[in-house]
């Protein structure tokens, strides 16, 4: 012990502190998902960027999968928690199709997933979903949720990263919102090309989106898979 | 909370053949409460020139007198209009002064130059300008009007063809912002006439 | 009738040196001793009939419950031991509830009558120590019956956790009689109006009380009305059918 002014404490070995770790268990590697219903048929759209702030980890790292026949799911937000969350439903329907002699159906895997998310209420998969298909009477379904469970079945709906730039705009062309013109149904040509501009667009303003645009078909024949070039920069 | 969010609102402007069109919405709020539906944020600074101002309400009004001001000094002065290029300047100096306490609004001009050539451009809170060639945004909507602007717009567009862009634009951003609409204003700047016409959108 | 079950009927997991499990083959004839149920499947839906052995003339005859709804689309009658029914519909339930929760659809019949069985098995005591949930099988078997996406279904569970798909079935101390009756007059294109009557007329044979609207009960699932218990009018107009 020794002291260089009156008053002054110094010690003279070292103070054992504990050191402070923190962990953030999350990470968002944007990405922009989107989903068309439509008469007799259903578009699921994303691109395939992985990012992690100013970085691009992969220019091609697909964020939907098929799961059935009639149902494919898309997902963006931490692509960690996607991936745990798609091997759980995957695993999920399996369960079912064993136990149940039958493939889920879209709205069974819809309230599944609903209940999948709330069971994380308190430590939430950070992960923004849609889910597109065909419903029992064939008709185009869309399912949107948000990270603990909440969903609702809709027409259209984006979701990541760059869904505020798009859904106003699937607003407006899907939906007709500000326009005098009555509603029509789209053919699945229309619904393509609105979802292809869509990305294009959103592409030249998010960074977080671009690279390739990987869209899912699902008609009553099963699943088409499209892949289309979006902008690298 | 932002203060940029404070009020709430939304401005586009948006190149068209010869001509240019400015919209903005009416909302003034309180964080999430509206406080009136009459309030648009775009403003005549010259017969072909107008000056767009969304952010801090207080400031909106203290820099469109400020502006008004200083545009019919440079008027007496010079004595003749002042071009938005010129505009677009004093605009900028004007927040760059308050360089370390700036005003809270993100200006946008549009107008016609004096050979009827349009004129847009964009500035951040301390008067960075980003001159376009097709379409500004700027707001608490600004992402939705990208999205709308970048999805929507087309190059050599006619006066009625650029409104109506610009008010689809305009209408179905602000329906996603829960800050902006309650009605809009949209403005078509051509060589002969001013078309200023209100819509009445959502009350949601 | 098992002339080598000494010490092997006592501890309720153990084999006999022939491979047999005395307590649950025991159970099994319990149910013999029960009184008796049919179940009968048509196109157009299933019945189900059950009778009460009302003991007394001072008993109420309306507080013998042996049909149960498990859900909208799915019965059971039972025959057997009433408070072990009570644990497996009880289950039954919960288990369809579960189903609608999870998947927003309705169960299907099997699933259900599998989950039942999956239960009947699980007494004695557990390997790992685990506390086991019965000390005895179930003394009660069961007529599942129901309407899903495959048709109207009809399962019949005995305590050894077995599930067999039926046409028309009878359980219960007067079952065989009542399913040499079942067999004679069974056929596939039945209606639901004949299939009311061939089940009471079933019970008529083998009840040893005289049959009456208060001595029976039946019940109906169907496409359009699901699960649905006869109400004291409409048994009677079956009853005067007859």
């Amino acid at each position: 012990m020794f002291s260089t002014y009156p008053g002054q404490v110094v010690v003279d070995h070292p103070v054992k502190v504990p050191i402070e770790h923190r962990f953030d268990p999350y990470v968002d590697n944007g990405g922009t998902l989107l989903s068309i219903a439509g008469e007799d048929f259903c578009v699921v759209a994303a691109d395939t960027r992985l990012s992690e702030g100013y970085s691009i980890n992969s220019r091609y790292v697909p964020k939907s999968v098929k799961l059935s026949d009639k149902t494919v799911i898309s997902m963006g937000g931490c692509y960690a928690d996607c991936l745990t969350l798609t091997k759980k439903i995957q695993q999920s329907m399996e369960w079912y199709h064993h136990a149940h002699g039958k493939t889920m159906s879209t709205a069974a895997v819809a309230q599944m997933l609903s209940i999948m998310l709330y069971q994380k209420r308190f430590f939430p998969f950070y992960s923004w979903c849609i889910l597109g298909g065909l419903d029992e009477e064939g008709k185009g379904a869309v399912y949107t949720y948000d990270p603990v469970g909440s969903y609702e079945r809709e027409s259209c709906r984006c979701a990541g990263s760059a869904s505020s730039l798009i859904q106003p705009f699937l607003d407006n062309q899907i939906g007709f919102k500000n326009q005098a013109s009555q509603k029509k149904t789209l053919s699945l040509d229309q619904v393509l090309r609105i979802t292809k501009d869509s990305f294009t667009s959103a592409t030249e303003r998010d960074i977080y989106t671009g690279d390739y645009l990987e869209l899912f078909v699902i008609t009553s024949k099963g699943v088409e898979v499209q892949k289309m070039d979006l902008k690298k920069d | 909370m932002s203060i940029m969010e404070y009020n709430g609102g939304a401005v586009v402007a948006m190149v068209g053949k010869n001509c240019v069109a400015i919209a903005c919405d009416k909302r003034l709020g309180v964080q999430a409460m509206t406080i009136s539906t009459e309030f648009p944020k775009t403003f005549q600074a010259t017969p072909k020139t107008y000056i767009g101002l969304p952010g801090l309400a207080t400031d909106v009004q203290t820099l469109s007198e400020k502006f008004r001001f200083k545009v019919n000094m440079y008027k007496l002065k010079e004595e003749r209009e002042i071009e938005p290029r010129t505009l677009a300047h004093l605009v900028s100096s004007t927040l760059y002064e308050r360089r370390f306490g700036p005003w809270f609004v993100e200006p946008v001009i549009a107008g016609l130059d004096k050979e009827n050539r349009p004129f847009i451009c964009s500035t951040d809170l301390i008067g960075c300008i980003n001159f376009a060639k097709d379409f500004v945004v700027s707001g608490t909507t600004s992402n939705q009007l990208y999205g709308m602007c970048e999805s929507l717009w087309e190059p050599d567009l006619e006066p009625e063809d650029l409104f109506e862009t610009i008010s689809q634009s305009l209408m179905n951003a602000v329906d996603r912002d829960c800050l902006s609409g309650w009605g809009a204003q949209v403005t078509v700047i051509t060589p002969d006439q001013v078309i200023t016409r209100t819509l009445k959108s959502r009350q949601d | 009738m098992f002339l080598t079950r000494s010490e092997y009927d006592r501890g309720v997991n153990t084999f006999s040196p022939e491979g047999r499990l005395f307590q649950v083959e025991y159970a099994i004839e319990a149910i013999k001793l029960g009184s008796t149920a049919v179940g009968i499947k048509t196109a157009e839906g299933l019945i189900l009939g059950v009778e009460k052995r009302v003991t007394s003339s001072l008993l109420e005859p309306s507080s013998i419950e042996k049909i149960f709804e498990i859900d909208a689309h799915i019965g059971c009658a039972m025959s057997g031991l009433t408070a072990d029914s009570r644990t497996i519909v009880d289950h039954a339930r919960v288990e369809a509830q579960n189903h609608a929760f999870t998947y927003n659809e309705s169960i299907k019949v099997e699933s259900v009558t599998q989950a039942v069985c999956d239960l009947a098995l699980r007494f004695g005591e557990s390997a790992r120590g685990e506390e086991s949930i019965m000390s005895r099988p179930f003394g009660v078997s069961l007529l599942i019956a129901g309407i899903d996406e495959t048709g109207p279904q009809l399962f019949h569970t005995d305590p050894s956790g077995t599930f067999v798909s039926y046409s028309a079935k009878a359980i219960g101390s007067g079952s065989e009689g009542a399913e040499t009756e079942l067999q004679e007059e069974y056929h596939t294109s039945m209606t639901l109006i004949e299939a009311e009557t061939l089940a009471l007329k079933v019970l008529k044979q083998v009840m040893e009380e005289k049959l009456n609207s208060t001595n029976v009960q039946l019940a109906s699932v169907t496409k359009d009305g699901g699960f649905q218990i006869y109400s004291a009018e409409k048994l009677q107009q079956v009853v005067e059918r007859l």
